[in-house]
């Protein structure tokens, strides 16, 4: 066990290299692709539509050639968190949300009574079906995207909004730089929890003592964040050092060029939200 | 070269080396995988077994990137085996959360970088971490943060109201280093203490891990680039190679043989270099010269039989 590895469970803003479609496929393409199949995600509330996306999801992960084992990873912190809604949900939804839906569950103790409706179960299903698809999605999204395709791709995306005073090139920026910083803040609390539990900080206590673990998280926030802010001037020290100056008249080393099989990722993805939106699936 | 004056001393001084029946750390058949279960996985050791006798001073040497900070993590159970065994003080590291702090009170990690180490804004608060976390008196607190700051070279006054990130490098890897003995551990860990420092700084830095060695009966295990500092102070040396060792053994022994020590990236200390070449030449000095003092007396030697 390595309770301070927590790099390893971090799939978000990692880049896994391989040799797939998804890999090779332009990146604004596969950014547009990528929103249409998180409206998907957003906009299905049935259950049969859920197992749909989740084949879905599973599919991309697989066409991605990224090992299941390493994408679901990424749920695992999670999961303590997920347990906890769909227990509230369970709690203390009752009657209340959708009363017309029929009682599948009752139990009642003195003046405390707990009433669990099919629609109640339905929801809990979903949402927990619906945070896994949007992990895996976007696991797949940053793991076959490298950071400077992230960049130019957004950047390219948002071009045509300049007219209306969107800073494109400062966007994407922004965007890259918070995706980077995922596993260097990562890396960094690790090293904190070490250094603290190496003269006596007390962490640990298994991945079920929710409160406790939130709580020993505290005195590493505030070194973390001044860590973060030391981060973010080391960087503009050093993008002023080689001269940026912002986005105007910058070449790229890379030039995007888009055929149509990239357009094609983006016409089936459209065609999956479609589906999804028309189908008529049981609600 | 001259960094290595005055540790000289240690050499031959020291009780010969440990048994490993008696052994304070005892590690078995180590095995360590970065992000184990990804497609990052990375091996880092692979099969170590070694063993640390109270009051000795055990030299880890090796490669960049064999493993001896990976290792150096498991002595007071940051890492925990899932392949292998730990032992410290007769306590096995597993899983387990009981017990753990007592390994880390017993042995004092410095990490690296002293950067990774120093979290307070203020030195003062940074070296009364550890004892703080013990629950002790102000009175006490005080008195320990002001003989770790002093026992490193940092003069308490001067220096418990700076702030860390105004401090240079040597200095903040002394406020590490009294981060560490604040706590009072048994066996100290150091992770390459001296690199980057500047020759007097160095060899003052040794000097203090020396003494606190010999007076208060501290255990250290180190690792170290620097092949003249380990032959100056260490009783017995670990070669890490690619995550095993290849080599263990007193420092005389380890060094005497190059050739053995090459395939790992490692060149013995210099005066044994230079021994090495004059005997190469025909001329009949003795070949197991470990520092300075020592290469300078077998070259006399020498000559004076030559005469
Ligand atoms: N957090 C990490 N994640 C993944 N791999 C790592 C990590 N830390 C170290 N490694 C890898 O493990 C191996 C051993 O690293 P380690 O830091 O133990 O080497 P080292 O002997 O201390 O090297 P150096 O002399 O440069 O300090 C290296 O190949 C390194 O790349
Ligand atoms: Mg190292």
């Amino acid at each position: 066990m390595n309770e301070f590895e927590l790099l390893r469970n971090i799939t978000i803003g990692q880049y896994l290299p391989a040799d797939s479609y998804l890999h090779r496929l332009d990146p604004r393409a596969k950014i547009l692709a990528a929103i249409l199949v998180i409206a998907a995600v957003t906009f299905t509330p049935s259950l049969v539509g859920n197992a749909c996306l989740l084949a879905a999801a599973l599919a991309l992960v697989r066409v991605g050639r990224i090992p299941l084992a390493y994408a679901l990873r990424g749920l695992v912190p999670a999961v303590p968190l997920l347990v906890l809604l769909a227990v509230m949900q369970l709690l203390f939804f009752g009657r209340n949300y959708d009363p017309t839906s029929s009682v599948v569950f009752q139990w009642r103790w003195l003046a405390v009574t707990i009433v669990v409706t099919a629609a109640v179960l339905k929801l809990v299903v979903v949402s927990a079906a619906r945070f896994i698809e949007l992990l895996l999605v976007t696991s797949v999204f940053t793991l076959s995207t490298k950071t400077t395709e992230l960049t130019l791709g957004i950047e390219s995306l948002l071009r045509p909004f300049r007219r209306l005073r969107v800073p494109a090139h400062e966007l994407a920026l922004v965007v890259t730089i918070a995706v980077r910083f995922v596993p260097t803040l990562a890396l960094e609390a690790e090293r904190l929890m070490k250094a603290q539990a190496s003269r006596g900080g007390r962490f640990g206590g298994g991945r079920w003592h929710f409160v406790t673990r939130v709580r020993q998280l505290l005195p590493i926030l505030v070194p973390l964040v001044t860590y973060a802010l030391r981060r973010g001037e080391e960087l503009i020290v050093a993008m002023e050092a080689r001269a940026y100056t912002g986005g105007t008249g910058r070449t790229a080393y890379t030039v995007l060029a888009s055929g149509p099989g990239d357009w094609l990722a983006v016409c089936i993805a459209a065609a999956f939200l479609a589906a999804m939106l028309l189908a008529p699936f049981p609600a | 070269m001259t960094a290595s004056h005055g540790v000289t001393s240690a050499v031959g001084a020291r009780a010969a080396t440990g048994r490993a029946d008696e052994a304070l750390i005892r590690v078995e058949d180590l095995w360590h995988t970065y992000m184990a279960g990804t497609p990052f996985a990375q091996a880092a050791l692979r099969g170590v077994t070694m063993y640390v006798c109270p009051g000795e001073v055990v030299g880890v040497i090796g490669h960049t990137g064999s493993g001896k900070s990976t290792l150096i993590q498991y002595l007071n159970g940051l890492l925990r085996p899932s392949r292998g065994r730990v032992v410290v003080a007769g306590y096995e590291v597993g899983r387990s959360n009981s017990g753990i702090e007592a390994v880390r009170r017993l042995v004092g990690v410095a990490f690296q970088d002293p950067e990774d180490q120093v979290f307070e804004p203020l030195v003062g608060d940074d070296v009364a971490y550890g004892p703080r976390q013990l629950g002790l008196a102000v009175d006490e607190l005080r008195a320990r943060v002001r003989w770790a700051m002093e026992a490193v070279g940092l003069p308490f006054d001067a220096f418990k109201d700076r702030y860390t990130y105004t401090l240079s490098g040597g200095e903040l890897r002394r406020t590490a280093l009294a981060g560490v003995l604040a706590m009072r551990p048994r066996v100290l860990v150091l992770d390459e203490p001296t690199a980057g420092l500047d020759p007097v700084t160095r060899s003052d830095v040794r000097e203090r891990l020396l003494t606190l060695c010999r007076r208060d009966g501290l255990t250290l295990v180190l690792v170290s680039h620097d092949m003249d500092e380990i032959a100056g102070l260490a009783d017995r040396v670990y070669v890490l190679h690619a995550g095993a060792v290849v080599a263990s053994g007193p420092p005389r022994e380890v060094f005497a043989r190059p050739d053995a020590l090459a395939p790992y990236g490692l060149l013995p200390p210099y005066p044994t270099q230079v021994c090495m070449r004059l005997r190469a030449r025909g001329i009949p000095v003795r070949g197991d010269a470990l520092t300075i003092e020592e290469a300078g007396a077998a070259i006399a030697a020498a000559l004076r039989a030559t005469r």
